[in-house]
């Protein structure tokens, strides 16, 4: 599998169903391991209760923390979040906004000591649209979508070139120019002492920048100079201004001469024995840069800033787009090491020691509620949609489903809840009256919990306190339904009968089954 | 008309074998997912806004078909 998409909402149109695997909604306690890498993808639900919603939010982060304490070393990509309905009652209602942002600055953070993590912000996607656009209110309250399925191409294109510019960022080399753009003014003109590096602004900001990019330098980055000066001028700079951070030894290679840059950036390229296409030149020169870009197009050329201030901002987008580094190296294993003590430490501190306390803190309540008139038709109407929990795929309508409970079957729904909301009725068991469960299936949405496994079981456990010895059941495959193929096996239930239309089984009802305590079921009767 | 509802979907769903008496219980793609994918580009394709009873009830081709027309009178 390509990606294994953690999430809170239905996404699988953006993302297709060829090699990618999807978390249930909101559940983290099933992480394969094997996918190459893994996405996060939360969106904030719909909750009109800004309190309630906030609260939800804010358990993003302990959960984001544990499943990247599960995944080793592999690559994790975390979509930020954003929030698409943006449905304020009162207008210093900004709870939601400020969760939203401690979550995103969280995940970021969690970027800093953690090479496999990459931060993609999706606003830069949503940002290209009003809310009327990002919202198909239609769609959303028949699938649970979020994003307009209008979208769903532009999407599909966005993460496209957001994979592209991931894959394409290590570079290694990056090439400076020299004047204006590691100091402030022109040596030729403005001498040693003239030109602006360090004191006041602007020669602050260019010592900044300077040090920033000795960081870069000591972090495995190639340093180099492709500068129209008199080099002796030059390497007179480096020894003697004493606000000068970057000095000779800084750089691994230097062109400062009055030939045209895009040979000189070619030499540097032998000289140094990389690619043009690992190469980021960085010149305040407007002219400068369309040469390179027009010459040699595999070279990287970022805008320069126009102002010396926006330097830092300028070098953070450096990093982000070209150098950040993912190869896994041993110091970066220790380094990985380290985190992972972190992370269990945090988790620990964090209300989920494990999946376990994490089930338990959703608490999940089940009610189970015989088939009525008031259920009946939305009974039907699951036997219609659901395709991939469905145990035998036999559509219902509302009619039969009366006969059926006319001729003595025993029908039951299954609604589920938990702390942040009501899901509704989205489960049915249809057990004949020869005891054989005929059909068996809940809707996606609850899946991933144990809820399917819980639910069985307390009907196996009420039938056996019914009086019922002896229990068939059946399974049928489909083109959607394979994740079910070995559910009764894994409830103990014995094969009996396999062909390729269906298997049958058979359970004897010895006794009671306990059921872990933190699913709060309830039979309505 | 109903060709292209059937290019349409050959398209969306990514399955070649589609005629007028394909359902969803025969076509392993089409999903609920893809299902959605379709709704949307039909809407596009004939400028038509479809109503969630209507994409309940489109299950087979010929369903669909009937559907578009009826919107389109």
């Amino acid at each position: 599998m390509r990606y294994f998409i953690f999430r809170n909402q239905t996404i699988e149109p953006l993302f297709g169903e060829d090699g990618i695997g999807y978390s249930g909604y909101d559940d983290i306690s099933v992480i394969p391991d094997t996918t190459e890498r893994y996405i996060w993808f939360y969106q904030v639900p719909f909750n009109i209760n800004s309190q309630q919603l906030a609260e939800e939010i804010s358990t993003y982060i302990d959960k984001l923390t544990l499943v990247l304490s599960h995944i080793e070393n592999k690559e994790l990509w975390i979509l930020s979040l954003v929030n698409l309905f943006p449905i304020q009652l009162a207008g210093n209602d900004t709870q939601i906004n400020e969760t939203v942002t401690l979550f995103n600055t969280e995940a970021l953070k969690l970027t800093k000591t953690n090479k496999n993590l990459r931060f993609i912000d999706f606003s830069s996607f949503t940002s290209q649209y009003t809310s009327q656009e990002l919202i198909n209110w239609k769609f959303y309250f028949i699938s649970q979508m979020q994003l307009s399925t209008k979208l769903t191409k532009d999407f599909k294109l966005w993460f496209m070139r957001k994979e592209a510019e991931i894959a394409g960022k290590r570079k290694k080399c990056l090439i400076l120019d020299l004047d204006n753009t590691l100091w402030g003014g022109i040596l030729g003109e403005d001498g040693i002492a003239g030109i602006q590096i360090g004191g006041d602004y602007p020669g602050k900001a260019f010592y900044y920048w300077q040090l920033a990019l000795l960081e870069l330098q000591k972090n495995g980055v190639i340093l180099a100079v492709c500068s129209k000066n008199n080099e002796n001028d030059v390497l007179e700079a480096w020894e003697k201004n004493p606000f000068m951070v970057l000095k000779k030894e800084h750089f691994s290679a230097w062109r400062i001469n009055w030939q045209d840059k895009a040979t000189n950036i070619q030499e540097l390229a032998k000289e140094l024995n990389i690619g043009l296409d690992s190469m980021v030149f960085v010149d305040d020169n407007p002219t400068e840069r369309a040469l390179i870009k027009e010459m040699l197009p595999m070279v990287c050329v970022p805008d320069f800033p126009l102002r010396p201030y926006e330097l830092m901002n300028f070098f953070s987008q450096l990093v982000n787009d070209y150098f950040r580094i993912y190869t896994i190296t041993d110091e970066d294993r220790q380094k990985t090491e380290q985190y992972k003590a972190n992370a269990k430490r945090t988790a620990e501190r964090s209300k989920f020691i494990d999946m376990e306390s994490y089930i338990k803190s959703l608490n999940i309540n089940i009610i189970i509620t015989p088939a009525n008139s008031f259920n009946v038709s939305r009974i039907a109407q699951m036997t219609q949609k659901t395709n991939q929990f469905n145990l035998t795929t036999i559509r219902l309508t509302e009619q039969e489903i009366n006969q059926q409970l006319a001729d003595g079957w025993k029908i039951y729904c299954i609604s589920v809840s938990d702390k942040f909301g009501d899901n509704g009725i989205t489960g049915a068991i249809f057990i004949t009256p020869s005891n054989h469960i005929e059909n068996l299936l809940l809707s996606c949405r609850i899946l991933g919990k144990g809820i399917e496994e819980a639910f069985v079981q307390y009907i196996l456990n009420y039938l056996h306190r019914e009086g019922i010895k002896q229990i068939t059941a059946e399974y049928r495959p489909s083109p959607k339904n394979s994740q079910t193929a070995d559910f009764y096996e894994r409830l103990g239930f014995n094969l009996s009968e396999e062909s390729i239309n269906n298997k049958l089984y058979n359970k004897t009802l010895e006794q009671e089954v306990s059921i872990k305590n933190y699913y709060n079921i309830k039979m309505n009767n | 008309m109903k060709q292209r509802i059937i290019e349409i979907m050959k398209d969306v769903l990514e399955e070649q074998n589609i005629d007028i008496n394909s359902t969803q219980d025969s076509l392993e793609n089409w999903n609920s997912l893809r299902h959605l994918n379709l709704v949307s580009e039909l809407e596009d394709e004939f400028d038509i806004e479809l109503e969630p009873d209507e994409i309940a009830e489109m299950k087979s081709v010929q369903k669909i078909v009937d559907i578009i027309k009826q919107k389109n009178n």
